[in-house]
């Protein structure tokens, strides 16, 4: 059977950083499973840049930075987690620099910086507005240099463990729709977020169906924050395809319907900088209080301006994002300005990890979107999640090698492999009556209209009954792709489900969340609540497959929560 | 709102069940701003469930979906179908997977050949110790015109679009490639790099003298990278760095004969290419053409205004040296 000393599930910023760690080990068996090929993952497609207090353009510090990352959270972070990802910084920037990063660069050679929401200082460093695409690159590239194992086009189906310690996972080889027993020392989650729960709103790719969330969930591992989602201001109207918050960060105004620029009424200091939350927020409320611009399709939207940055500027800053506006909206930024509306995009919440990565299984570890250290809490920073992802991904690597370096191979029993096989079977024999891109559809129009970014007591719980009769419905779907080789309708379902799963637990958490923090903006407890929920939700899958939630303190070192105000 | 009804002609073959490849068609009304990918998804979910093709970012960053359209590789995410309808003045729009690629199943081809040989010409950077600091307290500075210069070709996103439409790769199994050698040519004008003549050796060995400049790869690729501009910037460090290859003593007889005279000497090429074995072999064909009459003298008369051409070479050559 395959066995891995290390496997890394997911070949994203943070999986791949990871790999590059553990491959330092001698003598460990490392491999990267993913359901896409290589560079196709979702980091690529991070725009606007990567936070590190580096000073180039203005003097900083990581104190500065760890402050700016815990007020965005709205005091939700774990402050250690924080000071532990700023302190990093700076040096992994560097690393990544040494590997032949081509990060934009200053006048006298050194790497450039630009201003980015909730933040002090110029401190985002990036490559145009392709800084994820060149960051998944070089990784990649590296990978090659060390001779990092591929498996390429894998599904993960489940998590293999026996309450104490992981043992492998299940996956199925998307190629020859084998589904095959991995046994593993370390088995390592970096498979991303779940934004596309809002599947016709979302800037995620179609993958991002949060699968190892979804897995984690099954296996009984705890999830947490799950409730927090972050809509970013500026989706695409059409699409929700992302334009980078480096856009503002360049001087682009946001314009309603009247002409007025009118952030000035939400964060009259910052502006279009503010944090994501409440820029999305704001947008939202000029929509919909008529303030917004529609057009004959019945999409509501904003303008994003940047005519007045000039076609220079546009050209060599932004270059990608001209060429998203024109060859999606059909606009082009330097003549005219870019309908834009909130789009779901980040998924604060994920599986409950320490700084050091852990689940509570021993040998099961997290990084990335598709984990919650936490260091976003309630609210992430823009340039923040590229550096968790690579600071995250390089210490999971490391303890995970640590770690596998000093146990011998657990026993991997084949059971796990039939009940996955049951699982599938019984998709390719359902009835049929119900049919999948409805119910996506339905789901995502639930999630979007009852758990998107304005929430309420009675419109959660009518989300919940929705999505149980989604779930019912959902066991009435069929496969109908028989072939073994590149089964996608097979794949669709089974991440569709995967997504469902997860959906119940941002409604939950929602629900039990009784306060507006952050993301989380709950229309009838519009305060934050720091006496009774300053503290991370926690929510787990009983044997009995209902779902249980409990909470678990914030760690705070030095920063006392206060009113956040931009 | 501007509607219409189109027919997607799909290719669809599943080598573990059907025999021959076949087409099917399906008839889908897109409204404006629909995408090809669009299209693949509805008829996916409503006429084809077993229809399989790669898609992941829809924003044309991950490089999953590329296929062709019209004959034509594109990434179907960023193709709007109403535009290409208006292009090519049809109702009815061809989509099939991309070429020089055995295809697994319906619009899915087999990405290994391609990545194989990306990994064989060191697509990473081996770091130049007098340009990357030894700690990691220090980063190495590039200026922004340095960083220009590499800044078109990290744009790549391995959709392998190029490769699939590239004529060297069609016939040449040993060569690397136009987004593979664009890579190469990358790293090689790096300042970071420490092996940048190593790299147009890597070139040679994988056939970078193959590309046939047809400059396919340039005019379709979806990023604007121009493949084929890494392939020659590739050769002028082979050049110029004294590369005895014939590839390189083919540029420099090519260059020699402007020098002398303005004119190709072709008598004199093979010999400057290949020596006498490139004599031997071209000889018969020199001797059809010296018969027919096609053949220049030997030894060519300088073109009229020679001096001014010597100028225009010594200026361009001058614009890309600086």
């Amino acid at each position: 059977m395959l066995s891995y000393d290390v496997l890394i599930v997911g070949a994203g910023g943070a999986g791949l950083y990871s790999a590059l760690e553990a491959s330092k080990f001698k003598g460990l068996k490392v491999a990267v499973l993913s359901k896409v090929y290589p560079t196709r993952s979702h980091t690529g497609a991070a725009q606007g840049g990567i936070n590190a207090s580096l000073g180039n353009v203005a003097p900083d510090s990581a104190e500065k930075h760890t402050y700016d990352t815990i007020k965005g959270s709205d005091f939700l972070a774990d402050q250690d987690a924080v000071e532990l990802m700023c302190k990093m910084a700076p040096r992994i920037i560097r690393e990544m620099e040494h590997m032949g990063l081509p990060f934009s660069r200053l006048e006298d050679g050194r790497i450039a910086q630009r201003p980015f929401g909730g933040a002090s200082f110029p401190r985002t460093c990036y490559a145009a507005d392709k800084t994820g695409h060149v960051m998944l690159q070089t990784l990649f590239e590296q990978c090659l240099k060390k001779g990092v194992e591929f498996l390429n086009e894998w599904f993960l189906l489940s998590i293999v463990h026996d309450g104490t310690r992981v043992k492998g996972i299940v996956a199925m080889d998307l190629r020859t729709g084998k589904i095959v027993g991995i046994r593993a020392k370390v088995v390592i989650l970096a498979t991303g977020g779940y934004a596309r729960i809002y599947w016709k709103r979302t800037s995620n790719a179609l993958g991002n169906t949060g699968d190892g969330i979804a897995c984690a969930l099954r296996a009984g591992i705890p999830l947490k924050d799950m409730e927090f989602v972050q809509f970013h201001p500026t989706g695409l109207r059409r699409t929700g395809i992302l334009v980078t918050e480096g856009a503002r960060g360049e001087g682009g105004y946001l314009i309603n319907n009247k002409g007025e620029r009118f952030m000035e009424k939400y964060a009259p200091e910052k502006m279009e900088l503010a944090p994501r939350d409440l820029v999305s927020r704001a947008i939202e409320t000029e929509i919909m209080e008529g303030r917004g611009f529609e057009d004959d399709e019945g999409n509501q939207y904003v303008h994003l301006d940047l005519r007045h940055l000039g076609r220079k500027k546009i050209l060599e800053r932004l270059p990608q994002i001209r060429e998203l506006a024109i060859d999606f909206e059909g606009v082009d930024p330097i003549e005219e300005p870019i309908p834009v509306r909130p789009t779901a995009h980040y998924s604060m919440g994920g599986i409950d990890v320490n700084t050091e990565c852990k689940t509570e299984i021993e040998g099961l570890y997290a990084a990335g979107e598709c984990a919650c250290v936490s260091v976003h809490g309630a609210n992430r920073l823009g340039g923040n999640s590229l550096l968790e992802i690579v600071v995250f991904g390089k210490i999971a690597g490391k303890s995970a090698g640590d770690y596998a370096s000093s146990v011998s191979y657990p026993n991997f029993e084949e059971s796990a492999v039939k009940d996955e096989e049951k699982r599938i079977e019984r998709l390719f024999n359902g009835s049929g009556k119900e049919k999948l891109s409805t119910l996506r559809e339905e789901l995502s129009e639930t999630m979007s209209k009852y758990a998107g970014i304005f929430r309420s007591e009675e419109g959660l719980k009518k989300g919940m009954e929705k999505l149980q009769e989604i779930k019912e419905r959902a066991k009435e779907l069929k496969v109908y792709d028989t072939s073994k080789v590149f089964n996608t309708n097979l794949q669709q379902t089974l991440e569709f489900l995967n997504l469902l799963e997860v959906a119940e637990t941002i409604v939950l958490g929602a629900i039990e969340r009784k306060e507006s923090r952050g993301a989380h903006a709950r229309t009838d407890y519009p305060k934050r609540d720091d006496d009774n929920f300053l503290k991370h939700s926690v929510i787990r899958k009983k044997e009995d497959g209902s779902l249980e939630i409990t909470w678990k303190p914030v760690k705070i070192t030095k920063y006392q929560p206060e009113e956040r105000k931009y | 709102m501007e509607k219409r009804k189109v027919r997607f002609e799909i290719y669809r073959y599943d080598p573990s069940k059907d025999t021959h490849p076949r087409y099917e068609s399906y008839e889908v009304t897109v409204s404006k701003g629909m995408t090809v990918l669009e299209v693949l998804q509805f008829i996916k979910d409503n006429y084809a469930p077993d229809l399989s093709f790669r898609a992941y970012c829809r924003s044309a960053i991950c490089g999953s979906c590329a296929v062709k359209i019209n004959g034509y590789p594109k990434l179907a995410c960023k193709t709007q179908v109403l535009r290409e309808v208006e292009i090519y003045q049809t109702d009815t729009l061809r989509i099939e997977p991309l070429d020089n690629m055995k295809v697994i199943k319906d619009l899915i081809v087999d990405w290994d050949e391609p990545f194989e040989k990306l990994e064989k010409v060191k697509p990473y950077l081996v770091p130049n110790p007098e340009v990357v600091p030894d700690t990691l307290d220090k980063e190495s500075r590039i200026s922004p015109e340095q960083h220009k210069k590499y800044d078109r070709f990290t744009d790549c996103i391995m959709c392998t679009a190029c490769y699939s439409a590239c004529t060297a790769a069609t016939y040449d199994e040993n060569y690397a490639g136009p987004f593979q050698l664009a890579r190469l040519y990358r790293f090689a004008v790096d300042p970071r790099d420490g092996i940048q003549e190593e790299r147009a050796r890597i070139g040679f060995l994988y056939d970078m003298w193959n590309c046939v400049r047809c400059e396919k790869c340039a005019d379709i690729c979806p990023k604007h990278v121009s493949p084929v501009n890494g392939v020659l910037g590739l050769r002028g460090i082979a050049v110029n760095s004294g590369d005895n290859t014939p590839g390189s003593r083919h540029v420099r007889a090519f260059y020699k004969s402007l020098l002398e005279s303005g004119n190709l000497n072709e008598m004199l090429l093979p010999l400057r290419t290949k020596g006498i074995k490139g004599v031997l072999e071209n000889l018969p064909l020199g001797i059809k053409l010296l018969l027919k009459g096609k053949v220049h003298s030997p030894v060519p008369k300088k073109i009229k205004d020679h001096d001014t051409l010597l100028k225009v070479m010594r200026e361009v050559m001058e614009e890309e040296n600086g």
